[in-house]
């Protein structure tokens, strides 16, 4: 009997634990407001602090809403928007994801274009087919090229150097100083592709800025001449050893850590690494872009943005409102200058605006975005009509990740248009 | 009613508990085989509602699929290779615990803590430590063993291997207790009996210990087996399957399709084959060693 009264008990408890799963995802409150899920994802520099006061701020301006936040459990949040939509759990509004992916499937509604267009520098910086799914709040530029000042100077180097060869030539001055010329976090696969980023953003995208939408119209391929030209400039970095043999065992974090340490004089990353440079020793960090061969100067440049709103949310107003409060909010864009090293976008504002503390490497990286220059899609990094198939990015990290161990660049090439005619099928 | 009439009709408790069990079962592990072999004759996107029936084309894709060929031979390679390292360190470590002091339990308790690790836990313990700049490679240049840091993870080959070790480390607890737990249902009549007839230690381990272990060897090499045919924790966060996709495992092929590349009915296709490959591989090496314990 006792058996038969714990398992009735069971049952009931599984039962009323199965409704309580399934109602929990109801979108109404008691009182008739609503609640809208919100996915996010923290970083030493995002934290959860940071979400919890931004979305506060943000809702307090929106009567009758309540958001619950979905905290992404590493900082793929696409991949764990695919989970949450596989399950039937898609957030209704969802922070810094490639809204190509999702735009496509008709997953996420665009913005106001009036509201774009009044709010912001570059309004259709990250657009994919003529609609901004992302406020485009703030730029990168991916990579540039940080260096060690001191470093430098014990090389014997004054300047910073314009062309490929006079890259180069510093790279071997480096090397026979006994410094490590450049640092590769190539332990994480994204990390790994900056050189080839920086290269073909420079070379083949700073020649034809179309090059990507080309690609998809199958135009132009990796196999070109010009693109393994541009590809084997990265293998003659490595065979002449201007990186440290063992780089592909270094992490992300640790790469960051034996830059700003000083064991190595340049650094290819994101310029959200601005956000990690030492404030002790920030006059000792300078930055360039990657040189081609004539000089000519070429940014590779990427728009990002705040939160892209799900097409299926229940309150599509409420959801907007709120992502629009969050996106203008100066306090969350002085966290991500300060700590992410981003780009602020908004119009008729300057840094001083955002009563920000940033070191003079951020003002003179800063400098390339306000300038007059070509600017260009940051190959793989693009979020707007220059992104990559889904899927490829990884591919095309993977190739930069064997390149540093093989010489086969024609081989690499022709995997990488082989996996873009199986994702774009 | 009699206990024995009772027991002819079975305990009603016990039948309702082995019906939500078997419930369980079927709930979470057989509705989604079925449900995924459903899937595998579809384009399924997990990011689209609607999936369109494709017969057999993704089991043709397949077929010449150059990453799905290398990832299910790194895993073969790597689910052979740890199972005889696991096992025949396990064997030794067994043959070695196999005393009742305290030292020697505590000794056994270290043995099988890798296994109680989070295979997440491992990953990311195991790569600091193979980092460029990590402790085995300072103790290694310290030692003087070798000149310069070895990149254990940013080799391929290397890399390979060193997935090899760390998979091999976590399963040497499971494969040392099973064995242990088979060296002690060994009568020690046998030794003695051996001993007088001056049998030596290695012909006492060789004609006693070995082949009277056949039972524990079998459970403990086909579950080493089935855990390397779909080993995913370990490597996501030691290599990530890197560099370059060489230690890719089909376990993490089949979540990067599904989540990376938005391919859920081909990663379903995928893995129905590692299912069937695993139930295969499982099915004949249980075979053979069990004939192996009939031969005793």
């Amino acid at each position: 009997m006792r058996h038969r009264r714990l398992l009735a008990s069971t049952l009931v408890a599984a039962g009323l634990a199965f409704s309580a799963g399934c109602s929990a995802a109801a979108p109404a409150s008691p009182k008739g407001d609503v609640t809208l899920t919100y996915l996010t994802f923290e970083t030493p520099d995002l934290t959860a602090s940071f979400w919890k006061t931004s979305i506060a701020s943000a809702q307090a301006k929106v009567p009758g809403l309540s958001i619950k936040d979905v905290v992404s459990p590493n900082t793929d949040r696409d991949a764990y928007a695919k989970q949450l939509q596989a399950s039937g759990q898609f957030p209704d509004l969802l922070q810094s994801i490639t809204p190509s992916t999702f735009a496509q499937a008709g997953l996420i509604q665009p913005y106001p274009q009036s509201w774009v267009n009044a709010n912001f520098l570059l309004p259709m910086g990250n657009a994919y087919k003529g609609k901004v799914y992302i406020p485009p709040t703030n730029s990168q530029i991916i990579p540039m090229v940080f260096f060690n000042k001191s470093l430098f100077a014990k090389a014997g180097i004054s300047g910073t150097p314009k062309t490929w060869s006079d890259f180069m030539a510093d790279c071997a001055k480096l090397k026979a100083a006994g410094i490590t010329p450049i640092e590769l976090g190539g332990g994480d696969s994204f990390a790994a592709s900056m050189p080839l980023v920086g290269i073909l953003s420079a070379d083949v995208l700073g020649k034809d800025p179309n090059w990507l939408q080309e690609r998809y119209q199958n135009k132009v391929h990796f196999t070109d001449p010009n693109v393994e030209t541009a590809v084997a400039k990265y293998r003659t970095m490595v065979t002449d050893g201007y990186f440290e043999p063992g780089a592909l065992s270094v992490s992300y974090a640790d790469s960051i850590t034996n830059f700003t340490s000083g064991k190595t004089a340049m650094y290819m990353m994101g310029s959200w690494f601005l956000g990690s440079v030492p404030k002790a020793t920030a006059d000792d960090f300078g930055s360039f872009m990657t040189p081609t061969d004539d000089g000519t100067l070429v940014v590779p440049f990427s728009v990002g943005g705040s939160m892209a709103i799900s097409a299926k949310t229940p309150d599509p107003a409420k959801a907007t409102a709120f992502a629009e409060d969050w996106s203008l909010d100066p306090a969350n864009l002085k966290t991500l200058i300060e700590g992410d090293g981003a780009f602020p976008m908004l119009k008729g504002k300057t840094l001083d605006d955002y009563d920000v503390n940033v070191t003079q490497v951020f003002k003179d990286s800063y400098s390339y975005v306000t300038q007059d220059n070509t600017k260009v899609s940051a190959i793989g990094w693009a979020t707007n009509d220059d992104s990559m198939p889904s899927g490829l990015n990884d591919d095309f990290y993977a190739a930069s990740q064997a390149l540093f161990n093989s010489n086969d660049v024609a081989g690499q090439m022709a995997k990488l248009d082989g996996e873009w005619n199986t994702a774009t099928q | 009613m009699t206990t024995r009439a009772r027991r002819r009709r079975g305990d009603p408790a016990l039948g309702a508990i082995a019906a939500v069990a078997l419930g369980l079962y079927a709930l979470f592990i057989i509705v989604p085989v079925i449900m995924s072999a459903w899937k595998s004759f579809t384009d399924e996107n997990p990011l689209m509602a609607q999936a369109k029936f494709v017969g057999l084309a993704n089991y043709r894709e397949m077929t010449h699929d150059s990453t799905l060929a290398a990832s299910l031979g790194f895993t073969l390679a790597l689910a052979a290779g740890v199972t005889v390292v696991a096992n025949a360190a396990g064997i030794g470590f067994a043959v070695l615990l196999n005393k009742t002091s305290l030292s020697f339990r505590m000794m056994r308790t270290v043995a099988f803590l890798p296994q109680v690790l989070s295979g997440v836990i491992v990953g990311f313990v195991w790569r600091y430590i193979m980092a460029e700049d990590g402790i085995l490679n300072h103790l290694l240049t310290g030692l003087g063993i070798i000149s310069r840091p070895i990149s254990w993870l940013g080799t391929p080959d290397l890399a390979m291997f060193s997935v090899g070790v760390v998979a091999a480390w976590v399963l040497t607890g499971f494969t040392t207790v099973v064995h242990l737990a088979a060296l002690q249902s060994i009568p020690l009549e046998m030794y003695q009996a051996a001993r007088v007839d001056g049998a030596g230690r290695w012909q006492q381990f060789r004609h006693i210990t070995f082949r009277m272990l056949a039972p524990g060897t079998t459970i403990s090499v086909t579950i080493s087996l089935i855990t390397m045919l779909k080993l995913y924790d370990i490597i996501a966060a030691l290599t990530g399957g890197g560099p370059a996709f060489a230690t890719q495992s089909t376990a993490l092929y089949i979540i990067n399709l599904a989540f990376t590349d938005d391919r859920f009915g081909y990663a379903s296709a995928v893995a129905m084959l590692l299912l069937v490959v695993s139930a295969v591989i499982a099915l004949s090496v249980t075979s053979l060693l069990r004939r192996r314990e009939v031969d005793l």
